[in-house]
């Protein structure tokens, strides 16, 4: 919310005085990111296409995977041949993606790119 | 094989592994990637060497991991030389 609220500030910067655009351009900098991803969405939330399709292209690009075998429904282990160390490595890696930080209760569960989709969609914080 | 319900001792170290690649995220991208090699390479070698029935020297992996993890979190340490793994094992590419 706050960053939110810091957004929708910077977007009325433009109208205001040079002097004022001018003290805010700093944080204007730093906030482009975000603002660029705010404004790419129809909403503040992603949608469950976006996140599958990150997720899965997170998953493809694993070194150790055939990306061939990636569906929205694969499980890390079972059907990729994986270990509990790569499945460490693909959440961790999801998490960069998302800009997210997983706990590891939450995280050990995460054993499939159906349950990724699931977790990262309902988090409030995915971005 | 499939994933079997971890055991406590696996969590842990799933967990510790987790520790370091986070703690890797927080140095310069030189010294991360560095330090990631290392931290996959080094629990490769255990989790292939070391029988998975000798409790009493993983929970020694596992002590000596968190007190390395400890080191590596503070922002001053840049790299792995302070680490104390056996050198000896760590061949630099």
């Amino acid at each position: 919310m706050a960053m939110r609220a810091a957004i929708l500030r910077h977007i009325k910067v433009p109208v205001r005085s040079q002097a004022l655009a001018g003290l805010r351009s700093r944080e204007w900098n730093l906030s482009g990111g975000a603002l660029v991803r705010f404004m790419s969405s129809h909403d503040e939330h992603l949608t469950k296409e976006e996140v599958m399709e990150r997720v899965l292209s997170v998953v493809k690009s694993f070194p150790k995977v055939d990306p061939s075998t990636v569906t929205p429904d694969v499980h890390f282990q079972k059907d990729l041949g994986l270990d509990s160390l790569d499945n460490v490595e693909i959440v961790m890696a999801l998490e960069e993606e998302f800009k997210l930080e997983i706990p590891d209760l939450e995280a050990d569960k995460i054993d499939s790119t159906r349950l990724a989709i699931e977790y990262i969609y309902n988090h409030p914080m995915a971005g | 094989m499939g994933s079997p319900r971890l055991s406590g001792m696996q969590k842990q170290v799933l967990s510790l592994y987790r520790g370091f690649l986070r703690a890797a995220r927080s140095k310069s991208t030189e010294d991360r990637r560095r330090i990631e090699s290392i931290v996959v390479a080094e629990f490769r070698r255990n989790a292939k060497e070391v029988d998975r029935k000798n409790f009493l020297y993983i929970e020694y992996l596992l002590r000596r991991g968190k007190k390395q993890l400890d080191q590596l979190r503070n922002p001053d340490t840049t790299g792995l030389s302070s680490f104390g793994l056996d050198s000896s094992r760590n061949r630099e590419p």
